[in-house]
């Protein structure tokens, strides 16, 4: 699809309807709609060409021990892993918001790894399923 | 996103109901820049997240500009009564270190007066 802001609500559906037919707890799904919020919307904010749209493709999967969420896209290549970690110790007046996103995602998945595969970045986000 | 908003003697909530993300955060700041810039300004506000169900990290960056607005102009800020998911994300951005988060209204209403800590 088109990396299109108004289009992070039918990602979204289509996660939210995944994972209910997975059949898995809804405690788990959180971390992986923000994954999905974060690493899309800065697709849309950053990840074209001056006067282009990237295009993006979303893949969820589901095995009993984990669930991965793919997302590709045809821009530049950028690998968001190489961002800076926010200082989290800054004071409410100095603290930045540049990189926070990435740092959540980072945070709330187990892994996350990126390649640049035929033009195109691919992020890969997997999270452990517990209990 | 709701946003409901209830003056109250000691503090001003502000009540979001359902996500607040990229399409919700900039309404929320705004509610927040207005209470603080109008007319009659708020003893307090306090952030009542009881119903607020997703943060992401626009989100975060419209709680934490109305923080600092309410900082400079001396009113004090505080969140409370965050859901277990919305709880985690801030404790990891460290924004819960920055800014008061107490466990229900009733405790935030409490220790919002200006004066106190």
């Amino acid at each position: 699809m088109e990396a299109e802001a108004s289009q992070l609500a039918v990602l979204n559906r289509h996660l939210r309807e995944s994972w209910t037919a997975a059949g898995l707890a809804p405690t788990g799904l959180p971390s992986f709609e923000l994954a999905l919020e974060e690493i899309f919307m800065n697709i849309v904010m950053h990840g074209a060409r001056p006067g282009t749209t990237a295009r993006v493709e979303v893949a969820v999967s589901f095995s009993p021990e984990a669930v991965t969420l793919v997302v590709e896209d045809d821009g530049p290549q950028f690998d968001p892993l190489s961002l800076p970690p926010p200082d989290l110790t800054a004071s409410l007046e100095s603290r930045r918001i540049g990189g926070l996103g990435v740092y959540l995602v980072r945070e709330v998945m187990d892994e996350v790894s990126y390649l640049r595969i035929a033009e195109r970045n691919q992020l890969r986000m997997r999270k452990r399923l517990r209990g | 996103m709701n946003l409901r908003i209830e003056a109250l003697a000691e503090a001003t909530c502000v009540i979001p109901q359902g996500r607040m993300d990229f399409d919700a955060a900039p309404a929320f700041q705004e509610a927040v820049e207005r209470l603080l810039s109008g007319a009659g300004k708020p003893a307090a506000v306090i952030i009542d997240g009881a119903a607020l169900e997703y943060v992401s990290s626009a989100g975060l960056r419209a709680v934490l500009l109305g923080a600092r607005a309410a900082q400079r102009a001396g009113i004090p800020f505080a969140l409370c009564a965050l859901q277990p998911a919305v709880r985690e994300v801030f404790d990891l951005s460290g924004f819960s270190r920055i800014i008061p988060v107490h466990p229900d209204r009733a405790t935030a209403l409490a220790k919002a007066q200006p004066g106190r800590a």
